[in-house]
């Protein structure tokens, strides 16, 4: 097991040199920085010499391998935007989409599960009908879209909920959490819905459709024979197995859950990484870029080896192969 | 565990016990920097006006009245202009200004590295003469000069030399990228770049304060519905732009009022002059007909300006007939006429020149850049489908869009221009006169359009004294650029802003945001 | 005459198909009868859009912008044309572009859907089952391909293409650069998905007796393993053209959708979006209810699908 780890964390640090390296070869593809970090009366000579000053003029390869050195220090680079470290950017506003990432997960995760197992217990009732379809209509639209609608709903026309933003967030430390204030909770509730809605109808679905298979196999049909409860059986037994694809699928969830905050921090201007990404792409910010395409890739590279190591925790049989 | 309760509990306290004068504004760019001589562009100009100040200013009018100079006059025949400072004056940290300021910030500004360096090109030299006067010369004379140093901000030495900013640095940041010291009526109180700068009112400010601000915050919102609808949930005081189909509806709400005005920026057309050929669609590598004045002519016939202004922008735009608007000094008023919608008209000048047939080409479009702007190219194409011409449009954001208008890629383009000094001669140098980067001429002038004598003019314009002659000269060059259809005016861009109704304010048609002319009632 | 001849050898398939067990549960259940004619309607209408739609939006010179904004159903101030839809921003017959966007939203989908799963069924496949080395350097490449959201890889792919492909066919170019990029953020699912029910399987006796009869892997891992792990890949296909055709919509927000003067659904979508609060209402509400009509009705029918085909839960 422990060679396994080894080898595996071996593999996601080459993982990680890929990245970095796909990743500087695309930015010249993006656009140029030196557009939006000048005014109108800028002249040719002003470019070039801002260029060559921000090594924009060295083959990327020159420039991923001067990020590399940085990066292997925990120097990121300056933000061409805002002239301060990467670093210090990103660890202001990364608690914003993890608490996000942390609600929509939960409630993903609960919601998700919860109906899955009633929808498969409860197969032919009204109630499970009702709930697939409804859960359909929610990821039937594009996040955006529900997003403002959900604005256009709850803060425009009902006045409940703020429409943008954090509200009031309490430092504590380096985090700033939004967990302690009235307005910090009540902010959390629309984008955490948008975020959560399509990972929680995925993995209802798909507990549901693993649950309905397992229900009908035959270890559950002698377990009912042997006189257990429908809860043991539904619970002790058909659950636990359910759980192999399952857990693949939260594990990507969870991971997308970070990669898609783009869009839901977007529509709520909610002031987290991917608000930052995507204004980094607009003013092809570079180091931000960067930073944050390792940042994501470290967390995917980190779920999927959890996810592995916890297959090879639940189906023994995987022991020896996933070890190999 | 009991000391983190008790100060959680404060924050929320602080938190939560905002004055009723807090102004919340929002704007789709936050300024990327605090160094008001690090970028020079407009969101960042804008909101520094708040926090520094210049030697004059504009007025509500856009008219230069006294700041930080209390009177200024011209020195001998054109060699320069003197300033006389401004007494009792201080900075925001409680040092006093003096004309080390000036010489300090003159430097700063215009040093290599600072991007507003070009506002200096006609000075030769500044002069301290005494503590409260400076002498500016000229390498030529200037008449336009201290209209052309509105947005120069004053920083104080003293301030700069001990925080370590003396120069500006726009790639690794330094003090004054974060925080400021300036004389202006609002104090920089904090800043997290990207979410939310907050200022308080400058109790010492030398001039008299009409504002009732006791806090203002700004943030940036990328999403102009979410804008809307936080004006309209009122979890902000002012948005800036209103998108422009929004207006009406939103004027009808009792709540919300909309504040409109004509802004500087001329939104027009541009062609590739220099290409010998064309070179996008099918006809790529044919003859380049934008070089004949006839298919110029005939694409601004075709356009319709007053449809487009009529649906898309809804009745809130003025046409334009030349690079400026009827705001700006040195505008042409015998050259107000732009050329009418007439596709029969059109359809004659393309057979005309050999084009009866038609051709396709090339359309380049910004889609991040000016109010609705895809939508207007996407009206253009269908225009000028309708003469026969087809346009392939490409519309990008503008990370992407200067790069490629700057490598020539393109047959036709849009383009927004603002003069940065409201004086017609910032267009003329910029897009009219014929490339030169050694002079730094026609820097903008993507297109390579070239007239020998709006070349001869320009120099001439730029240091002529007597207004009368001055204007002749312009009007000229007006014609010129008109007559070859240089390039295709179509609207003054129009400035919405929406405010709750209990704000009022002044609007200026540079698009800045004044808050010491703002009170919430 | 040759639509008899062909027909006539079909026709006993037909009635065999009809009789089937599939057949007789798609007849029994409403929902799936219903969203199938209804997918039918939407795909028929969308190929045959020229003929049905009365004006074409993708020809700019019909256009007339004073069209503009006008209400459905009620003629315009200025022309006194007459939409029954209403029209867009740029006078555009809102009926007609969502027929014309609906075309291209549906190719969009189906092909990025094709493209996903072949490539995502046929890694996963070999990942699992070849184990070792091909396994890690699969599911290694496909940790690399989740890292970028699917807006970087669209943007990647693009600027990539713009600058290897000649100008004049750069304008074609937007929609198949869609279909690779949500195919390619789409296949690391199946892959995964895959390679976990691959390793569950192959351990199963029957793959074990056929490979001791000496079956070759590709036929093992096509004929034996395949359709068993075809239960989870459906779930996700079923969701994924949906999402393919809601991802296009996403894509466009970000700005790097079909182009606008020949909008998909969700660039009709995304230039609605931008007359929520302005009173159009139209302009939005019709390409939406479009949109989750489409989407919703390929997951009614892929949930029964799924159900239907699973013999296990029969």
């Amino acid at each position: 097991m422990l060679s396994y780890i080894i080898r595996r964390i071996f593999q996601s640090i080459l993982v990680l040199l890929v990245v970095g390296l796909v990743a500087f070869s695309m930015f010249r593809f993006v656009g140029d920085p030196i557009e939006n970090m000048m005014g109108q009366e800028r002249t040719q000579a002003d470019i070039v010499r801002l260029r060559a000053q921000l090594g924009l003029d060295q083959p990327f390869p020159v420039q991923y391998w001067k990020f590399l050195k940085g990066a292997a220090q925990g120097n990121f680079g300056v933000s061409y935007r805002q002239g301060r470290p990467v670093g210090q950017i990103i660890a202001e506003r990364a608690p914003a989409t993890l608490e996000l990432a942390a609600v929509s997960g939960f409630f993903a995760i609960i919601a998700g599960i919860g109906l899955g197992i009633f929808t498969a217990i409860r197969q032919k009732g009204w109630a499970s009908h009702f709930i697939m379809t409804a859960s359909l209509i929610g990821v039937s639209l594009p996040t955006f879209l529900i997003g403002i609608l959900l604005i256009y709903l709850f803060s425009v026309e009902l006045d409940l909920l703020p429409s943008f933003g954090r509200g009031d967030v309490v430092k504590i430390g380096f985090w700033s959490t939004g967990f302690l204030t009235a307005s910090g909770l009540k902010a959390l509730i629309l984008p955490s819905i948008t975020l959560g809605l399509y990972q929680m109808t995925l993995i209802m679905r798909l507990v549901r459709a693993e649950m309905q298979e397992v229900l009908r196999q035959d270890y559950i049909n002698f377990a009912r024979a042997r006189g257990l409860s429908e809860r043991v059986v539904n619970f002790r037994h058909a659950l636990k197995n359910t759980l192999v694809p399952v857990i693949t699928v939260i594990g990507l969830q969870l991971g997308s859950i970070i990669a898609f905050a783009i869009i839901t921090e977007t529509v709520f201007q909610w002031p987290g990484v991917g608000l930052l990404f995507i204004n980094a792409i607009q003013f092809v910010d570079i180091p931000v870029m960067a930073a944050y395409l390792m940042l994501i890739s470290v967390m995917f590279v980190g779920i999927n080896l959890l996810v592995d190591l916890l297959y090879a925790a639940i189906d023994p049989r995987l022991r020896s192969e996933s070890a190999t | 565990m009991k000391t983190l309760i008790s100060t959680a509990l404060a924050a929320v306290i602080c938190a939560t016990a905002a004055p009723a004068e807090t102004f919340r504004w929002a704007g789709i760019t936050d300024p990327q920097t605090m160094d008001p001589h690090a970028v020079n562009s407009a969101p960042v100009t804008s909101f520094l006006n708040n926090v520094y100040e210049g030697l004059v200013r504009r007025g509500k009018d856009m008219s230069i009245e006294p700041a930080l100079a209390e009177s200024w006059e011209p020195i001998g025949d054109g060699e320069g202009w003197r300033f006389h400072l401004r007494h009792g004056v201080t900075f925001h940290d409680g040092s006093a200004f003096d004309a080390s300021d000036v010489i300090f910030s003159y430097n700063r500004a215009s040093n290599e590295v600072s991007d507003v360096k070009g506002w200096f090109a006609p000075v030769a030299q500044v002069n301290m003469v005494d503590d409260f006067t400076v002498d500016i010369l000229t390498k030529a004379p200037n008449p336009i000069f201290p209209d052309s140093i509105a947005n120069w901000m004053i920083m104080d030495a003293g301030w700069a030399a001990k925080v370590g900013a003396e120069l500006p640095d726009k790639e690794n940041g330094n003090a004054a990228t974060q925080s400021a010291n300036g004389t202006g009526a609002f104090i920089l109180s904090d800043r997290q770049p990207g979410l939310q700068t907050t200022l308080l009112p400058f109790a010492g400010w030398w001039d008299e304060a009409n504002h009732n601000i006791t806090k203002a915050t700004f943030t940036p919102i990328k999403n102009s519905a979410t804008a809307v609808a936080a004006l309209l949930s009122g979890d902000i005081d002012l948005i800036n732009p209103v998108p422009i189909q929004d207006a009406a509806r939103l004027a009808s709400n009792d709540e919300i009022k909309v504040v409109q005005g004509i802004e500087a920026r001329v939104i027009m057309f541009g062609f590739g002059h220099a290409a010998d050929t064309l070179k996008y669609t099918d006809d790529a590598g044919k003859p380049n007909p934008f070089q004949d004045v006839r298919v110029r002519q005939a694409v601004a016939h075709a356009i319709n300006v007053p449809a487009i202004l009529q649906t898309i922008m809804r009745g809130n735009a003025e046409p334009a007939s030349q690079l400026v608007s009827p705001a700006m000094r040195g505008f042409s008023s015998t050259n107000a006429a732009r050329p009418a919608y007439d596709v029969a008209a059109a359809k004659a000048l393309l057979v005309d020149a050999g084009y009866g047939d038609g051709f396709s080409f090339g359309l380049k479009c910004p889609n991040d850049r000016y109010l609705n702007d895809e939508s207007v190219c996407q009206a253009a194409v269908s225009m000028l489908a309708q003469i026969g011409i087809t346009a392939e449009l490409d519309a990008m954001p503008v990370r992407t869009y200067w790069p490629e208008l700057r490598e020539d890629n393109f047959d036709m383009y849009l383009l927004g221009w603002s003069p940065g000094t409201f004086d017609h001669e910032h267009p003329v140098r910029f897009l009219a006169s014929t490339p030169n980067a050694e002079k730094k001429l026609g820097s903008w002038n993507f297109g390579g359009y070239s007239n020998a004598r709006i070349d001869e003019l320009l120099p001439m314009i730029q240091s002529e004294i007597d207004d009368v002659k001055r204007q002749a000269m312009l009007d000229e060059v007006t014609h010129l650029y008109q007559s070859e259809h240089a390039y295709v005016p179509m609207y003054v861009q129009p400035l919405v802003w929406g405010t709750r109704s209990n704000i009022e304010l002044t609007q200026r048609p540079d698009n800045f945001l004044i808050l010491r002319w703002i009170t919430m009632n | 005459m040759t639509t008899a001849k062909i027909k006539r050898p079909f026709a006993p398939r037909l009635r065999a198909f009809w009789a089937s067990d599939l057949a007789w549960s798609f007849r029994h259940s409403p929902v799936a009868f219903a969203s199938f004619i209804f997918v039918c309607l939407l795909t028929f209408c969308a190929i045959f859009a020229p003929l049905i739609a009365p004006h074409d939006p993708f020809n700019p010179a019909t256009l007339n912008l004073m069209n503009g904004f006008t209400a459905p159903g009620t003629p315009n101030a200025f022309t006194g044309e007459s939409f029954v839809l209403g029209t867009d921003d740029q006078g555009r017959d809102v009926f007609s572009t969502i027929l014309y966007g609906m075309r291209i939203s549906l190719f969009v989908g189906f092909a990025a859907v094709m493209l996903g799963m072949v490539l995502g069924i046929t890694a996963g496949l070999v990942a699992g089952y070849r184990g070792g080395w091909t396994e890690t350097i699969i599911m290694r490449i496909a940790d690399v391909q989740l890292t970028f959201p699917a807006i970087l890889v669209a943007m990647l792919i693009f600027g990539i293409t713009k600058s290897f492909t000649p100008v004049e066919y750069r304008d074609q170019m937007a929609i198949w650069v869609l279909i690779l990029a949500i195919g390619l953020s789409d296949w690391v699912q199946f892959a995964r998905v895959v390679r976990g029910a691959t390793l569950v399987e192959k351990n199963k006796e029957y793959v074990q007796a056929a490979q001791l009869v000496g079956r070759s892997g590709l036929a093992i891992m096509v004929r034996h393993i395949l359709p068993n792990v075809l239960s989870p890949v459906l779930v996700i296909a079923t969701i994924s053209l949906a999402l393919a055709i809601i991802a296009e919509a996403t894509l466009s927000f970000l700005g790097v959708g079909a182009p606008p003067t020949q909008p998909s659904l969700g660039t009709l979508i995304r230039i609605g979006q931008g007359f929520l609060f302005s009173g159009e209402w139209w302009i939005l509400f019709f390409p939406a209810c479009t949109l989750l009509a489409l989407a919703l009705s390929v997951n009614l029918l892929g949930d029964w699908l799924r159900d239907a085909l699973n013999p296990r839960l029969r």
